[in-house]
C-alpha cells in the first residue's frame, strides 16, 4: 500500500472520529430470507457521513442481500434500516431513490437499448432541476471520458468495464448522499478495477458523496475505504478501520491470500479462523 | 429396545469374549474369527465406505511390514498426530503388532508441543494426518535425531514435495508388500513375542501445569481393563458405536478402538469434528459414549428448536417429557412403574420423545454412557425421561479410563457408581481422595520416575486427586477436584464443579470456572455458546457485530445474569456466585486456555485472566 493511501486513510479516520455522531445509514438486527433460506441474520451495521464503508465476504455471505434490503428490493424479515434519521424499512424503492439513495447493482443493469446519455437521464428521472442535471451530466463526462465520446450509442455496445462506469455515473446523475455499490471489479481487469477504484474515491472525495461498497476483492476494497465489516454467513463476524483490518490475522490468511514463510513453499491448508 | 424400568437387555456379559493377552493377539484372533464381517466404516466424499476385518488386517499387515522395512524394531515408539479416523487405528494396530509402542498426539498440539511430545516418547516413525499436520513436524524435526521418517495419510497438497525423510502412508504399504514377500512370517512373530508386560502404549496428560507426563499402559493393563469394560457395559457384534473423540485420550483409545476390537462391536468414524451431529444422525448409535460437552449441545440443541416450535408443539413436548420424567423418578426410587404410566409413557414417545430421540440420532440406542468429565445430575435426568437409561463411569489416564460405573438396573445421576470388578477403590480416610488399585492402574510417567512415585503409593494405590464420598450401598460421588476446592475467606470449603455443573446446564454457557479461594466472596468466569446466544441476541433484536460486541452487551449480560440467578437459587448462601465475567474472545482448541476436549484450564484460566478478576472483587 503506499504512503499516500495510507495518510488518507488515517486523516480519513481521524475525519470519521470528528463527525462519528452523524451517521447516514445504520441498520440494526436486519434479517432477510429468500424463502426458508435466511441470507442475511441479524445485521447491525453503521455508514456514516462521507466515508467510504464496504462489507467484505466471500460467495453467497450474503452481501448483496445487505444492499437489496437497504434500497427496499428485499423486505426485511426482522430489523430496522434507518437513512438520515429516518426509517426506510421496507419502504417503496422508489421512495428510497427520492431520499437520496441510490443502488449501483451487481453486474450493472445498464439499459443496454437505450443510449448512453439516455441512460444517464434515466438516472436523474427523479429530479426537477434541469441546471443541476445538465451541471452533473457534465461531472460524470469528467469523471468518464470514454461515456462523452460515445453518449449517443447504445449502451449494450459498451465494453464491461464501461457499463460499469456507466452505472456508477448513473447512479451519481441522481446527486445521491448515499451510493450503494455492489461489486463494481465483477468481470473487470485488474487494469480496470484499479481505475474504476481510484474514481470511487475520487467521488467520495471531491463530492463527498458517502459509499456502501460490497466486495469479494477484499484488497482493493480494503484499500479504497475507511471502515470495513466482514461479513461470513449471514452475520457479521468483524467490524473496525480498513488500515487495522489488514492487519488482522483473519483478513491476511482468508481475504488478502498473504503467507508468511512457513517450512514448505507452498502452503495449501489454512488457519483456523478466530475473528480477533 | 430396552426401557428404563426393564434393563434386563442391557446387561453386561462376564465371559472372555475374544482370546488374547496382548492387544496384537486379539486383534488376529479376532481377524481369523470375524474375517468377512464389517468392522469400521468412514465417510468418504459423503459415500460411507465399510472395513472388514479382512480388509483391516491386510492394511494393518502392509503398514507394520512397512514400518519393519524402515527398521523400526520392538520397543521402538511411532507416534500418531491425526484427527480420529481409520488410518489412526490402522497405524496404531500395525506399530503394536510390530511390537512398537504407540503414542497419540493432538492434531490442534502445536509444533512446539509436538517437539517436546516425540522428544519425550523418543518417537522414531511419526503419522501425520496432511499437510497441515506435516508442517508443524517440519519445522521441528531438526532437533529430534531419532526422528527417522515422517508418514503422511492424506498427500493432497504435496504433490510437489519430495523429502527424504517424508513418505506417504500407501508407499510405506508398498513398502510393506515388499518385505512381506521377503520375510511373510516376520510381523506374526513380532506380535507373537509381545509379552503382556511390555509397554504398549502411551498417553499424555494434558496437563493443565507443568509439561504434559506421558501415561505408560501395559499390554496386559490394556486387556485386562477391556475385558473388564465388557463386565461393565453391554457391547457386542450387532452394536454399532460412533468413534469421534479423540484417539490419543484414552476415553476412545479404550471404549472406542479396544473395545470394539474386543467385542467386535462396529466403529463409525465421522468426517470431522464439525460433522459430529449429522453422522450421529445417519448412523443412528445402538450403545453411545461420549463426554458431557456432547451431551450439553444436544440437549440445547432440542432446547432452541423448541423455542422455535409453535405452541401446541411446546405443549405435547412438555406432557410427553413430563410422562417421562415420572418414569424416570419412579425407577430412580427403585418403585415398581404402573401399567397406565407404562402406557402413557409410550404414547408420549410417539408423540414426541421419539422424534426428539430422532433429532439427536438416539433413536436406535440401547443406552447411553457419560465421563471423562462431571455432568449436570439434571442432564441425566432428562435422557433417563427420553427412556435411555444413561450411565456415567469414571476414570482417567491413569486407571486406564472407566474405574466405576452406574449400573443399569441403579442409575443414581449425581453418582458414579461402586468400583467396576476389576478394581479396588477406597477413600483416604484423611483427606476424602479416591484411592484405586487394580491391575489397570497404568505403569507409571515416562521419564518420570518422581511424579509416578508421587502418584502410586508403596501399597500399590493410585492417588486420583479427585476427592469424594462414599454411600451405604458402595455407589461413590465427586465431590472435587483436590486441588480445585476453594476454601473462601471465610473458611467455607466450595466444591466450584458443583457450581459449574449447574451453570454448564444452561444452553447458553458453555463452560464456566469458578473462583474465590482466600476471596471474600465467589465468582466466575464464563464462556458462552456462541450459536445459542448469538440466536438470543438475533431473537431478541440485540445489535452485536462481533464476539465480544455480543458478550458486552446488556441483554447479554442480563441474560447470563439469569442462568447465575438460577444456579444461586440451589445453593446456600455463602455459596452463592456473586459477580461474573465473560470471556469476550472466541476460543478454539488450539488456544491456550482450553484442554483438547474444549474444557477451560482452570489454573491457566485465572493466572491469564487476573486483571478481570481482580475487577470483580474490587
Amino acid at each position: 500500500m503506499s504512503a499516500a493511501t495510507q495518510t488518507l486513510n488515517t486523516s480519513a479516520e481521524a475525519a470519521a472520529e470528528a463527525v462519528s455522531d452523524d451517521v447516514m445509514l445504520k441498520l440494526l438486527n436486519v434479517e432477510s430470507a429468500y424463502g426458508p433460506i435466511k441470507a442475511i441474520r441479524g445485521v447491525s451495521l453503521q455508514v456514516r457521513r462521507g466515508e467510504i464503508a464496504t462489507v467484505l465476504g466471500s460467495n453467497g455471505a450474503g452481501k448483496t442481500t445487505i444492499l437489496k434490503t437497504i434500497s427496499g428490493i428485499i423486505d426485511p424479515r426482522k430489523g430496522s434500516i434507518e437513512f438520515k434519521g429516518h426509517s426506510i424499512t421496507a419502504q417503496d424503492p422508489a421512495i428510497i431513490v427520492q431520499r437520496g439513495l441510490m443502488h449501483v447493482p451487481e453486474g450493472r443493469e445498464v439499459f443496454p437499448l437505450l443510449s448512453i446519455r439516455d441512460n444517464l437521464l434515466m438516472g436523474a428521472y427523479t429530479r426537477k432541476d434541469r441546471d443541476g442535471v445538465a451541471r452533473d451530466m457534465e461531472v460524470v463526462y469528467n469523471y468518464f471520458p470514454i461515456l462523452r465520446e460515445r453518449a449517443a450509442q447504445d449502451a449494450g455496445l459498451l465494453s464491461g468495464g464501461q457499463q460499469q462506469m456507466l452505472a456508477i455515473s448513473r447512479a451519481l446523475m441522481a446527486n445521491p448522499d448515499l451510493i450503494l455499490l455492489d461489486e463494481p471489479s465483477l468481470g473487470l481487469s485488474p487494469k480496470l478495477t484499479k481505475e474504476i477504484f481510484e474514481i470511487v474515491v475520487r467521488i467520495n472525495r471531491e463530492r463527498g458523496t458517502t459509499i456502501l461498497l460490497v466486495e469479494q476483492n477484499a484488497n482493493m476494497a480494503l484499500n479504497a475505504s475507511d471502515y470495513g465489516y466482514v461479513l461470513e454467513n449471514g452475520r457479521i463476524v468483524m467490524e473496525d478501520s480498513c488500515a487495522r483490518l489488514r492487519e488482522k490475522e483473519d483478513i491476511k490468511e482468508f481475504y488478502l491470500g498473504m503467507k508468511e514463510e512457513g517450512v514448505r513453499a507452498d502452503r495449501r491448508w489454512k488457519k483456523k479462523k478466530t475473528w480477533r | 429396545m430396552s426401557q428404563l424400568w426393564d434393563t434386563s437387555g442391557i446387561a453386561p456379559q462376564k465371559n472372555v469374549v475374544m482370546a488374547g493377552e496382548t492387544i496384537p493377539a486379539i486383534f488376529w484372533n479376532a481377524v481369523a474369527a470375524r474375517g468377512p464381517n464389517v468392522w469400521m466404516r468412514q465417510k468418504d466424499f459423503g459415500i460411507w465406505r465399510s472395513w472388514t476385518w479382512n480388509e483391516t488386517a491386510q492394511a494393518v499387515r502392509e503398514i507394520g511390514h512397512g514400518l519393519m522395512a524402515l527398521g523400526f524394531e520392538a520397543r521402538h515408539t511411532a507416534s500418531i498426530l491425526s484427527n480420529t479416523n481409520i488410518e489412526w487405528v490402522l497405524c496404531d494396530l500395525a506399530v503394536l503388532s510390530a511390537g512398537g509402542v504407540s503414542n497419540g498426539i493432538y492434531p490442534t498440539d502445536a509444533a512446539e508441543q509436538v517437539h517436546y511430545l516425540c522428544e519425550d516418547s523418543g518417537t522414531r516413525v511419526l503419522f501425520v494426518e496432511d499437510d497441515e499436520q506435516l508442517d508443524k513436524a517440519l519445522a521441528v524435526r531438526d532437533s529430534l535425531p531419532l526422528l527417522q521418517k515422517i508418514v503422511v495419510f492424506d498427500m493432497d497438497g504435496l504433490r510437489d514435495f519430495h523429502d527424504p525423510m517424508v513418505i506417504s502412508l500407501k508407499q510405506l504399504q508398498a513398502l510393506g508388500r515388499e518385505h512381506a514377500q521377503q520375510h511373510p512370517d516376520m510381523l506374526m512373530h513380532r506380535s507373537a513375542a509381545c509379552k503382556p508386560q511390555d509397554l504398549a502404549i502411551l498417553v499424555y496428560t494434558s496437563g493443565t501445569t507443568g509439561k504434559p507426563k506421558g501415561g505408560m499402559h501395559s499390554h496386559h493393563g490394556l486387556v485386562y481393563t477391556v475385558r473388564g469394560y465388557n463386565t461393565l457395559i453391554a457391547r457386542d457384534e450387532r452394536d454399532e458405536c460412533m468413534c469421534f473423540l479423540p484417539l490419543c485420550h484414552i476415553a476412545e483409545r479404550m471404549g472406542g478402538e479396544y473395545f470394539s476390537m474386543y467385542t467386535g462391536a462396529k466403529l463409525n468414524f465421522v468426517e470431522n469434528p464439525e460433522t459430529v451431529p449429522e453422522n450421529v444422525r445417519e448412523i443412528a448409535p445402538t450403545v453411545f459414549t461420549a463426554v458431557p460437552r456432547v451431551w450439553e449441545k444436544f440437549y440445547s440443541g432440542v432446547m432452541i428448536a423448541l423455542k422455535e416450535a409453535g405452541g401446541l408443539q411446546q405443549a405435547v413436548y412438555g406432557w410427553s417429557i413430563g410422562v417421562g420424567h415420572q418414569v424416570a423418578d419412579l425407577v430412580l426410587a427403585h418403585q415398581p412403574v404402573p401399567g397406565s404410566l407404562k402406557l402413557r409413557f409410550h404414547v408420549a414417545r410417539l408423540l414426541a420423545l421419539n422424534n426428539v430421540r430422532k433429532m439427536i440420532g438416539i433413536h436406535r440406542a440401547r443406552f447411553l454412557v457419560t465421563g471423562a468429565a462431571p455432568i449436570s445430575p439434571d442432564l441425566v435426568r432428562w435422557y433417563l425421561a427420553l427412556g435411555l437409561p444413561m450411565l456415567e463411569v469414571w476414570g482417567m489416564t491413569e486407571t486406564c479410563g472407566a474405574s466405576t460405573g452406574v449400573p443399569a438396573d441403579r442409575i443414581k445421576p449425581g453418582s458414579i457408581g461402586p468400583a467396576a470388578e476389576y478394581n479396588e477403590m477406597r477413600l483416604d480416610p484423611v483427606t476424602g481422595e479416591i484411592l484405586v488399585r487394580g491391575p489397570n492402574v497404568f505403569m507409571g510417567y515416562l521419564n518420570q520416575p518422581e511424579k509416578t512415585a508421587e502418584t502410586i503409593d508403596a501399597d500399590g494405590w493410585l492417588h486420583t486427586g479427585d476427592v469424594g464420598v462414599v454411600d451405604e450401598e458402595g455407589f461413590f460421588r465427586i465431590t472435587d477436584r483436590m486441588k480445585d476446592i476453594i476454601i473462601t475467606a471465610g473458611g467455607k470449603n466450595i466444591t466450584p464443579s458443583e457450581l459449574e455443573n449447574e451453570l454448564k446446564f444452561s444452553p447458553y454457557v458453555t463452560d464456566a470456572v469458578v473462583i474465590g479461594d482466600k476471596r471474600a466472596y465467589l465468582t466466575v468466569i464464563i464462556m458462552i455458546d456462541q450459536e445459542n446466544v448469538e440466536k438470543y441476541a438475533q431473537d431478541n433484536d440485540v445489535p452485536f457485530s462481533n464476539y465480544a460486541s455480543l458478550t458486552h452487551s446488556t441483554e447479554v449480560q442480563g441474560l447470563i445474569q439469569a442462568e447465575v440467578d438460577r444456579v444461586n437459587k440451589k445453593f446456600a448462601r455463602v455459596e452463592q456466585i456473586k459477580k461474573f465475567w465473560l470471556l469476550d474472545t472466541q476460543l478454539s482448541a488450539e488456544d491456550e486456555e482450553l484442554t483438547p476436549t474444549m474444557k477451560l484450564k482452570r489454573k491457566l484460566v485465572e493466572k491469564k485472566y487476573t486483571p478481570q478478576i481482580e475487577a470483580m472483587y474490587r
